[in-house]
């Protein structure tokens, strides 16, 4: 386990910002933490490197403490800035050097992250110079650039354009390959979907759902299919309603029938079926209703 | 406390602030004034008299000559050298009427009864600064001959009109041998040395306080604390700023010692005008002391604000309790020791400046010395657990200032 996160609780007043959170992250994971504004992730977040306490509660990172883990862990806040009077190259080598890397190698690596992210043109420009898509991915190569081996991402998709994103993703995928760690927090669900192998859903600071994303899209999903066709024959056995949808149809199934009970129904009507699945159930859906369940 | 990460962020604070335009202006500006001071000079020097005779214009209050209506008969008739500038009118009418034109400086009205109740009646045409000229040492000496005019031999007259005409200040050193210099210069120069150093102490803690304050307004501090501890971020902080301080001192220092030509020359020149090690040494303590109890302050003040602008607000009161000292300068420049210079060098805020005003200016009981070191020793630690307490919380909060109650509780807490 490369975090481990048992019992956590954290106050501010009468606010109870965590309350009892359990959660434990694998390593070489991409893991998702998620929750809508103000449930909890960024005081989580901020536990977990040691920058607040917690009031009860315990985390394992990295096999030790949260303040021992601290040079192994890189940070992308979601409240984020940079000096604007420094030369882009400076900035990264110094955050590097704070984590404990060595100027040389800190050097190096911030030269070939941006390179990769597309900047290596930029490496002696002033931040204030730069736009501020471009600012955003030299705040991701800085919360990487000293080697870590968990990183936590707090929306780093916050207002990038689409060329950016992808560039972004790429990134993430490279730690994933390189083995590292990353914990996700967005709000940008179709993204989660794409890169998360795992997921937290918190809300008012509790566990609301936990664990791999394909069991909880299955948990979630509708006792339904989705079919593309020309026109449907009515009657069709065990299939309680039907409603178009997006030039296609979502057919409700009755308990005890199984989607491919309908499919031969179909063919064996001779219906022309252009495109047949399980009905999906997008992760914002199941974020949204997840909520307000709770 | 990781004292290669304190390192890196006190070689950071210190290149990023050694290239503020605030900073390069504020360390240039003594060499500038020295440079133009010596250029003056250079092209002054050459017509000596005409620059002292300008010099003592400027000092002198009127030109113009006084009037005076004489009922006592002890001024009737005006002696010989005294006819330029006192005019004798018949009554008052008359002289106010020539004050009226501008003709007179001002009308000394004197009753018969002046022996007795010493009542002189001062009109003048403005302000009551000119009526102060009554009490001149011209009028005064006027006065004094006319009255003994018969009475005494000259010399006498004029060393009773003018006891201290040629004062000579000596100072006994500690060998015992005479030092020359003005006497002025044997403390303002002192004094000057330490309004600087005391500048500097601001303009560090200021630089700390902004730098502080913009790392929480851009966000960067949450970057920062995610990898060093609060109390490493502020210690490396304020050698950085500290060092920077000590750099705009020496090059003040060093560019004294370029326009004096040698450092042999600055140090004869210190000597000369009575800069003793006493003075010196303590100076260095006052001003390491000061920097540090309000470097601390400040970074904690710096971390409560949401924005520059209102961190240097909060800011404002610590420099206000700094300044305090400066504004009774004029008391304790006549009397270093005055209760109220006491009083200030026990308080930790003003400490450091009261003393160092005072030290240069003279002997100071060594109870002040030993205190106020020690109320500044005690403080420091202090003001270290405050402003590492409130350094540590302000950062945390963004987008709203916190109340006093809040502030207060973080400290309980």
């Amino acid at each position: 386990m490369i975090l481990q996160v048992q019992h956590l609780t954290k106050r501010f007043g009468d606010l109870v910002a965590v309350d009892d959170l359990s959660f434990e992250v694998e390593p070489g994971e991409v893991f998702g933490l998620l929750g809508p504004n103000g449930a909890g992730k960024t005081t989580t977040i901020r536990m977990i490197l040691d920058i607040i306490s917690p009031d009860s509660g315990h985390i394992t990172v990295l096999g030790g403490s949260p303040a021992a883990a601290q040079p192994r862990i890189g940070y992308l806040p979601e409240e984020r800035g940079l000096y604007r009077n420094v030369r882009v190259l400076d900035l990264l080598v110094y955050l590097a050097e704070l984590k404990g890397a060595d100027r040389v190698q800190a050097r190096q690596r911030a030269l070939q992250w941006l390179e990769h992210i597309g900047l290596e043109d930029r490496a002696t420009s002033k931040v204030k110079d730069l736009s501020r898509g471009m600012q955003q991915r030299v705040q991701v190569v800085a919360s990487i650039v000293h080697d870590p081996d968990l990183v936590f991402l707090d929306e780093p998709f916050q207002g990038l354009d689409p060329v950016n994103v992808e560039r972004v993703k790429g990134v993430i995928a490279d730690l994933h390959r390189e083995g590292k760690t990353v914990i996700l927090s967005t709000h940008q669900m179709n993204l989660v979907e794409v890169l998360c192998d795992r997921i937290l859903l918190i809300n008012r600071g509790r566990s609301v759902l936990y664990g791999p994303l394909t069991e909880i899209k299955r948990q979630f999903a509708p006792h339904a299919v989705r079919v593309r066709a020309p026109e449907l024959p009515p009657g069709l056995p065990g299939v309680v309603a039907v409603e178009p949808k997006d030039g296609a149809y979502d057919l409700s199934l009755a308990e005890g029938t199984a989607p491919r009970d309908v499919l031969r129904a179909l063919v064996d009507r001779g219906v022309d079926v252009q495109a047949f699945e399980v009905a999906p159930v997008p992760l914002e859906e199941i974020f949204i209703r997840a909520v307000a369940q709770d | 406390m990781n004292w290669r990460k304190i390192w890196t962020i006190t070689r950071h604070e210190y290149l990023t602030n050694v290239r503020r335009t605030g900073f390069i202006i504020m360390t240039a500006i003594i060499p500038a004034l020295g440079l133009i001071i010596l250029i003056l000079v250079a092209l002054l020097l050459p017509r000596g008299d005409a620059v002292a005779n300008w010099l003592e214009q400027q000092f002198d209050i009127g030109r113009k000559p006084i009037g005076v209506v004489d009922r006592s008969g002890y001024f009737t008739p005006i002696m010989p050298e005294y006819q330029e500038t006192f005019i004798l009118y018949g009554d008052s009418e008359e002289a106010e009427a020539a004050l009226r034109a501008d003709k007179l400086q001002a009308v000394l009205l004197i009753g018969e009864d002046y022996l007795e109740t010493g009542r002189i009646t001062a009109v003048t045409r403005e302000s009551f600064g000119e009526a102060a000229l009554a009490d001149s040492d011209r009028v005064r000496a006027f006065l004094v001959n006319h009255m003994l005019a018969d009475q005494a031999d000259p010399a006498l007259r004029r060393r009773v009109a003018d006891p201290l005409e040629n004062l000579q200040a000596r100072i006994l050193s500690g060998t015992g041998q005479e030092r020359g210099g003005g006497m002025i210069f044997t403390f303002l120069v002192p004094y000057f040395l330490a309004i600087f150093l005391v500048m500097t102490i601001f303009s560090s803690s200021g630089y700390l306080l902004q730098s502080v304050a913009e790392e929480k307004e851009s966000r960067v501090v949450e970057i920062l604390i995610s990898s060093v501890r609060p109390t490493e971020l502020m210690a490396g902080k304020v050698l950085g700023l500290g060092a920077l301080g000590l750099t705009q001192v020496l090059i003040w220092l060093g560019s004294a010692w370029g326009f004096t030509g040698g450092m042999a020359t600055l140090l004869a020149t210190l000597g000369n005008i009575g800069i003793p090690a006493r003075v010196f040494v303590l100076g260095v303590v006052y001003y390491l002391l000061g920097y540090l109890l309000y470097a601390v302050l400040m970074a904690g003040v710096g971390a409560l604000g949401t924005t520059l602008r209102e961190s240097q607000q909060l800011g404002g009161i610590f420099s206000f309790a700094a300044v305090i000292p400066y504004t009774i300068a004029s008391f304790v420049m006549i009397n270093p020791n005055a209760p109220i210079a006491r009083v200030f060098s026990f308080f930790p805020l003003t400490a450091p400046t009261m003393m160092m005003l005072r030290v240069p200016l003279g002997e100071v009981p060594w109870v002040d010395v030993a205190g106020s070191i020690g109320v500044l020793l005690l403080s420091i630690p202090a003001a270290l657990w405050l402003g590492a307490k409130l350094f540590r919380v302000g950062l945390l909060i963004y987008g709203k200032r916190p109340t006093m109650r809040e502030i207060w509780r973080i400290l309980r807490s």
